[in-house]
């Protein structure tokens, strides 16, 4: 379990974020949703441990984990743009942390998560010959190889496209499913976080406005803010794609009518 | 939690001491050695040297002179760089231009002086050509050629540079707005430029300003500031106190210039993107510039024809038949062959000690979280380097070094170069580092990758060109730039170019011819090899994004 007490940052007398409290409980897929700049990624940095916090504390699993470095936390990232490296290959790629600790994962376990991915194909390719879709596959398997105890997913839709996108999102699913894996998701499209999520952390101007499943958020929006800029832009959607499939349907209905 | 970046934090001590010992400690020693005069402390140097007509009409000259030859290879290096960009002449042709305009960057500014003279002087190539002398070699006439070709590659490169990154849609756009063409030609080209225009003026004003090769071999008479300069530290009378201040005097003008290139960065002009569109078909504009450029090429290349000439007949002017054997005596004299392995050695461990450096203070500028502050002294180290004419580093050194044990050195030359040229390869290794990810460091080390492993493992061979780049720009300088070493080299660190100097007093022309000869294919080889290694990588790259 991951929590969070009292947190705040601020950068240069600006307030990033203040009184964040949360708790994350194993296994679920959390969401922060929120406008840019309303200090989603500094969460997720100080989360990760990129960042210090100036008050409050991190727990995991009990055990203080505010003063430990990045590194020793042992949880991992993907970030909005892969960051793959360009000079090594998609399976170099993927299995660049064995350099480093090589019992960490077996053969067989990377196998499996190539496997999982649909990457068997492309492991002898260059980065740069990948699609989108592909980069972001290679990326969740290099950072699965390393068992992270929380996996933080930077953006992790905003660069694909349309069939690519859900595809990735049931990759995701399936992954925090089958390895039981807490995994947090930064995400500025309310669609993103309320389709792909346990829970949504919904974060405006530093505050945490309202933290529940996607059903409690729809049916009980906490505040305004959640209202307007959450629900109003899922409405607008839902308006016009149903605008589009009347369309449709009343076609049907003339096609059967003659 | 911040990563603790130990090493980052060790390259940058490194990199301060290296400027904190051979920069700062020798430009205060100059300075002040520049108020140190007749056993007292004062501003009797400066006095002297003011009131005196002779370096007075010196500065006037220098001004005049480099004001001149920088007006007069922008406006040359514009053309060339206008044929390229803006007409539809064959691309071969344009290749060609490209190659030729920077050719005289391979070679000492020594040499271009000792060219003029064989080829324009009495007895000279062009002189026998035309029947008669054109001009007066030595002096005004003498200078101004040598400092044009010298200043018009780097100004063809500037103005090249920025012509690529200027959206020729502009020029469609102003068309079905109905300009005239000129109007056109003004908006869309000239006006987008005019920053660059007016760096390149005051690059090869400064250029020319503080050059020491020309002037020390056409300048005759005609005395400018770096002549005062060296006669005052190497003359038959050298008076150090004197000297300094001349130094100093340089460095002003110095000064001025690098200010003035950092406000007219305000005046370039951004686009947001680049797009290329089909030029305009016009045989007239074609045909001008193709000309232009030809004549403009030919009378360099004619210049340049005499270094291969001279030295491969049995003696000019009186008996042209080709011979090598100028070229074999210099191969079979030891001192002279060992000179060229001097030059080798010091260009190549200026490359390597150079790449170093600069890669290190571009590291813990561009992918450190080093503070601002800690950054800043970075940048002010490129900029003073940038500012710093040769001739007053080597100076600085001499004052300092003298009775050290790195007197004498090749330590001493390759630090001085170094430091010297450190500005542009800096700037070349921060703007590779800034573009490449960011997020790389943090995911290498959630691998559990180090922070060397990373750089090592990941950054590095992201780098290669950039590096090879790098290696190639100190290499090409170190073979010959003459301004600096010409003070620090002794009997036994002699490069090339220092030699070349010595070999004018004994006339030996034809050893002048061969050696440059030398240089100039040393530095097309190692140009050649690695260009091609760059151009064959970033293709494959720009291949594979495809």
């Amino acid at each position: 379990m991951l929590e969070l007490q009292h947190i705040k940052k601020s950068y240069d007398g600006v307030t990033i974020l203040q009184n964040i409290d949360l708790e994350i409980q194993d296994g679920e897929i959390v969401s922060i949703l929120g406008p840019s700049g309303c200090g989603k990624t500094t969460l997720l940095n100080l989360i990760l441990g990129i960042t210090d916090v100036d008050e409050g504390h991190i727990f995991f699993d009990e055990e203080d984990i505010t003063a430990v470095p990045m590194e020793k936390r042992g949880f991992n990232i993907v970030f909005q743009d892969y960051a793959l490296f360009p000079n090594l290959n998609v399976y170099q790629n993927i299995t660049y942390g064995l350099r480093n600790k090589p019992d960490i994962s077996t053969k067989e376990e990377v196998d499996e998560l190539i496997r999982l991915l649909g990457l068997e194909e492309h492991l002898k390719k260059k980065i740069e010959q990948l699609s989108g879709g592909q980069k972001q596959r290679v990326a969740l398997a290099r950072t699965m190889v390393m068992k992270p105890k929380i996996l933080l997913l930077d953006e992790p839709l905003s660069a694909l496209d349309g069939v690519i996108k859900e595809s990735i999102k049931e990759k995701i699913k399936q992954i925090a499913r089958d390895y039981h894996l807490t995994t947090i998701i930064v995400t500025h499209d309310p669609e993103e976080a309320l389709t792909l999520s346990d829970k949504v952390l919904i974060i405006n101007e530093g505050k945490i406005s309202q933290f529940g499943t996607p059903e409690e958020i729809i049916a009980k929006p906490k505040n305004k803010f959640v209202k307007d800029f959450i629900l109003n832009q899922l409405e607008i959607k839902r308006n016009n794609i149903f605008t589009l499939f009347q369309n449709d349907i009343r076609r049907n209905l003339q096609v059967v009518n003659v | 939690m911040k990563r603790k970046e130990r090493e980052i934090k060790i390259i940058y001590v490194y990199v301060l001491l290296v400027f904190a010992g051979f920069l700062a400690i020798p430009i205060i020693q100059l300075l002040l050695q520049s108020f140190r005069g007749d056993g007292a402390v004062g501003l009797s140097n400066y006095v002297e040297i003011i009131s005196e007509r002779g370096f007075l009409q010196a500065l006037g000259n220098s001004v005049v002179v480099s004001l001149s030859a920088a007006v007069i290879a922008t406006v040359l290096a514009f053309f060339l760089a206008y044929t390229i960009h803006y007409t539809n002449v064959n691309k071969k042709f344009k290749k060609l231009i490209r190659l030729l305009a920077v050719l005289p960057m391979l070679l000492p500014t020594i040499t271009y002086g000792f060219a003029i003279i064989y080829s324009f002087g009495k007895q000279g190539l062009l002189t026998r050509l035309f029947g008669r002398q054109l001009f007066e070699i030595y002096g005004f006439w003498g200078l101004l050629f040598g400092y044009v070709i010298y200043t018009l590659p780097i100004s063809f490169l500037l103005i090249f540079n920025t012509m690529g990154f200027i959206d020729k849609k502009f020029m469609v756009v102003s068309r079905v707005m109905g300009d005239k063409p000129f109007a056109t030609f003004m908006q869309t080209v000239i006006r987008p430029l005019l920053g660059t225009l007016a760096a390149s003026m005051v690059q090869c004003f400064f250029l020319s300003f503080t050059d020491y090769g020309i002037p020390a071999s056409v300048g005759g008479k005609y005395e400018v500031v770096a002549t005062v300069l060296y006669n005052e530290m190497l003359g038959s009378v050298p008076d150090f106190g004197r000297g300094a201040v001349v130094a100093m005097m340089m460095l002003i003008p110095s000064i001025i210039s690098i200010t003035l290139l950092h406000y007219l960065e305000k005046y370039n002009v951004r686009y947001n993107k680049i797009s290329d569109v089909e030029i305009k078909k016009n045989y007239a504009r074609d045909g001008v510039c193709s000309v232009v450029s030809v004549l403009i090429l030919a009378v360099m290349l004619s210049i340049f024809a005499v270094i291969f000439v001279v030295p491969l007949v049995e003696e000019w002017p009186y008996r042209t038949n080709f011979t090598m054997e100028h070229v074999e005596a210099v191969l079979e004299d030891g001192s002279l062959f060992g000179v060229y392995k001097n030059s080798l050695f010091v260009a190549v461990c200026t490359s390597l000690l150079g790449l170093v450096t600069t890669y290190g203070a571009a590291l813990a500028t561009a992918r450190s979280q080093l503070g601002q502050k800690w950054k800043g002294v970075i940048e002010s180290i490129a900029l003073i380097t940038n500012t710093i004419p040769g001739m007053v580093i080597g100076i600085a050194f001499m004052l300092v070094f003298s009775g050290t044990s790195l007197q004498n050195t090749f330590l001493l030359i390759i630090v001085c170069n170094v430091v010297h040229f450190f500005s542009t390869p800096y700037l070349m290794m921060k703007n590779t580092l800034s573009k490449l990810n960011l997020s790389w460091e943090t995911t290498a080390a959630l691998m559990g990758d180090s922070w060397a492993k990373t750089i090592f493992r990941i950054v590095t061979p992201n780098m290669i060109p950039t590096i090879l780049e790098v290696f190639s720009y100190y290499f090409v300088n170190a073979m010959v730039t003459v301004s600096a070493v010409i003070f620090i080299a002794g009997a036994r660190t002699m490069v090339i170019t220092t030699k070349i100097k010595e070999l004018q007093y004994y006339t030996k022309f034809n050893e002048v011819f061969v050696l440059s000869l030398l240089i100039l294919v040393t530095n097309l080889i190692v140009k050649g090899v690695l260009g091609f290694v760059i151009n064959r990588k970033s293709k494959k790259a720009k291949k594979e994004k495809k």
